[in-house]
């Protein structure tokens, strides 16, 4: 008999929370971004959208964990936007299982509709090989013109889930591709002093950007892909670019830049100048929207341009 | 001698799954994996799970995947070496729904509960060698069951997960007072959790289990401490240990608080964890003071990205089941780790433990050494928060 208030003001309880949550706002468009610059894109294509990021450009996207705040996000997603090509195969299917939401079981996985740099075709990442994408080189979006690819894909998909958005997201998806376009070119035009620099760089978080520039990454500063810079590999290094030194060595902002720092200091130019370490950001700011995609891809040019000027 | 027996549903869904990962699913949409856990320890603890000297640990081979669009299924056996046997065992065998709505999951087969922080992960993924006490006394290290999971995740701005369970519970209590009606055991989770902001996380769950498998009491003296397993030889095949405490009810409380510098957990993180368990309806002959108790604090600190260091304190106070009466025993533990993780595949992990307080539990390790190595080929699932 005791527990009969208690029962009740449980079950009260319950009520007002499924109430609530039945009530709650599930009016807008909801788009759950594994990376920063898919939520650009959906801002851009479809401002409406409630759009939850998941990482930023301060963490390494291959190392997320599937935090309680992320799961939450995805359950209340009526679609996932995410890169693919085993990117976040250490953290996505983990959300999925825990969102236990049907709508984002189908992600559009933006590797599907490009072409990707580096593949390896049947490898098998083994315990010694480091982080292998046999798919190929994952960090698309630093290539502007798969961006674009991708942008237009995914007006594709965002048309298909809000039938009533369609025209609206093809104009803004014309107008955008347009615009990029012109930006693509004035940015090319820009460049042309960058093609065929060498630089050194860690990890492949910045393939596409060589790839798009003619620039040729002649060293990587982790000994496998994803493990962490060694001594003796960096040394190994040292050997190798003491005879035409790269450029800069580059570093996105998540990564430890004491290795980097050290081989720059220990390469040096003919004028006798060490050879500068550019922590460049790998992406966009979580509420970017365009004019952010524009300015961060402005600014990966001006910092490489500057290093290329100053070359040493 | 029940726990021979291969149970239908179980065999059911392993035929299942293995038929359709052979036949229905292109090999594209399916992760095989494999993982050998190797340990080498200067003293068995007191309820441990890893014998003294170089033995195999909690390895498994496992295989994932979609079956058609509406489920998801995964398969693993494992192996260990206990008691200087090779111990061999179906221990997960499922079926998910996918595609429910409103935020509705089923499972059905053979898997681990839910219930508390450690439970769901597979041992070898822990930050110890050696699970804390709560585990080891009160879940047989790690309980897997056969049955049914129904949850539900709210669409509420923070993580709310509502669970419920109904297992047949012969692998947690294997040897009961009398007949038992199914399911055995039932469970009831809540887990919630959310970011405090980019550098701070956290979760909270709450876990009940009911159970109407009442323990057979042991007569032998001997049979416990020492021994420090509940199953009878016949049994002792199967990689399934059953729990040492049991009782009718049993409350969960874990917190988990974790802080990464920036969000940026690759570099660096500290995660801390609270844990603690409490069992009353011990059995028929238990009055209402006659509970088991255990609690766990861990802390674990990657300083590097390949390295991390953790302290552990274990408490387990339990009322040892003698015929129509109970002795009290007790049992503390320390243990310090550092652990080399090279890769997502390998880890080499170095601890110390100790056992103090020791009260009817014979042979506490007042120091053992353990070193352990993990490795992993191919995909083992992705890591749960």
């Amino acid at each position: 008999m005791r527990t009969r208030p208690g029962r009740r003001a449980l079950a009260a309880g319950v009520a007002a929370l499924v109430g609530a949550v039945l009530a709650g706002p599930a009016a807008a468009f909801t788009v759950f971004a594994c990376e920063p610059e898919w939520a650009a894109l959906t801002r851009i294509l479809l401002p409406t959208a409630r759009v939850h990021v998941a990482t930023h450009a301060g963490q390494d996207p291959h190392h997320i964990e599937a935090r309680p705040s992320l799961i939450a996000q995805l359950r209340s997603a009526d679609l996932a936007v995410c890169t693919g090509a085993s990117l976040e195969s250490g953290w996505l299917p983990t959300l999925q299982e825990r969102a236990g939401n049907r709508r984002a079981q189908d992600v559009f996985f933006a590797a599907d509709h490009v072409e990707l740099i580096d593949p390896q075709p049947g490898a098998i990442g083994t315990p010694w090989t480091g982080d292998v994408h046999a798919e190929g080189n994952p960090h698309l979006h630093v290539d502007p013109r798969k961006l674009l690819e991708v942008a237009n894909a995914l007006a594709g998909r965002l048309g298909q889930e809000v039938p009533g958005e369609r025209a609206g997201i093809e104009l803004r998806r014309a107008a955008f591709e347009a615009r990029w376009r012109r930006q693509v070119s004035e940015w090319e035009r820009r460049a042309t002093p960058l093609r065929g620099l060498p630089v050194a760089a860690q990890h492949t978080t910045f393939g596409y950007l060589w790839h798009w520039l003619g620039m040729t990454q002649v060293a990587d500063l982790e000994p496998r892909p994803g493990m962490p810079p060694t001594p003796g590999h960096l040394q190994r290094l040292l050997e190798g670019l003491r005879a035409a030194p790269p450029v800069a060595v580059v570093i996105a902002g998540f990564q430890d830049p004491r290795s980097g720092r050290w081989l720059g200091s220990q390469l040096r130019g003919r004028s006798g100048a060490n050879v500068p370490l550019l922590v460049l950001p790998p992406t966009v700011s979580d509420d970017a929207a365009e004019p952010q995609l524009v300015a961060w891809v402005d600014g990966l040019l001006r910092e490489l341009l500057d290093a290329a000027a100053r070359r040493p | 001698m029940s726990a021979r027996r291969f149970d239908p549903l179980t065999l059911a869904l392993c035929l299942a799954v293995v038929g359709s990962a052979a036949a229905a699913q292109p090999a594209g949409n399916w992760q095989f994996g494999a993982v050998l856990d190797l340990a080498h320890t200067t003293r068995a603890l007191a309820l441990g799970s890893r014998d003294q000297g170089l033995q195999l640990g909690h390895s498994d081979l496992s295989a994932r995947g979609p079956l058609g669009t509406l489920f998801k299924a995964q398969l693993t056996a494992s192996v260990a070496t206990h008691d200087g046997k090779l111990e061999k065992g179906v221990e997960e065998a499922w079926l998910e729904t996918t595609r429910l709505p409103a935020g509705l999951q089923a499972r059905a087969g053979r898997f681990a509960s839910q219930v508390g922080y450690l439970n769901s992960q597979h041992p070898h993924a822990d930050d110890f060698v050696e699970r804390p006490l709560l585990y080891r006394g009160f879940f047989g290290g790690h309980w897997t069951d056969d049955g049914l999971r129904l949850n539900w995740t709210a669409p509420t701005p923070f993580y709310l997960m509502i669970g419920a369970e109904a297992f047949r519970g012969k692998r947690l209590v294997r040897e009961t007072a009398g007949a038992v009606r199914n399911p055995g055991i039932a469970t009831v989770v809540v887990k919630t959790g959310a970011d405090l902001d980019r550098s701070h996380s956290w979760q909270l769950g709450l876990s009940h289990i009911r159970s109407r498998r009442e323990a057979a009491v042991e007569v032998h003296e001997e049979a416990e401490g020492e021994e420090g397993h509940g199953h009878d030889d016949e049994a002792g095949h199967d990689h399934a240990h059953g729990a040492q405490f049991s009782g009718r009810k049993t409350w969960m409380i874990d917190a988990t608080w974790k802080w990464a510098p920036g969000g940026n957990n690759r570099d660096q993180q500290l995660r801390v964890g609270l844990e603690a368990a409490r069992i009353t309806g011990l059995n028929r002959f238990a009055t209402a003071r006659d509970r088991h108790e255990s609690h766990a604090i861990t802390l674990v600190w990657r300083f590097r990205p390949q390295w991390e260091a953790g302290l552990r304190a274990d408490w387990l106070r339990v009322r040892m089941p003698h015929g129509e009466h109970f002795h009290s025993a007790r049992l503390r533990e320390h243990a310090l780790m550092l652990a080399w993780k090279p890769s997502h595949q390998q880890s080499l992990r170095l601890q110390v433990s100790g056992q103090r307080d020791a009260v009817e539990f014979e042979n506490p390790a007042r120091r053992a050494v353990q070193l352990q190595y993990v490795l992993a080929f191919g995909a083992h699932g992705a890591h749960a928060y």
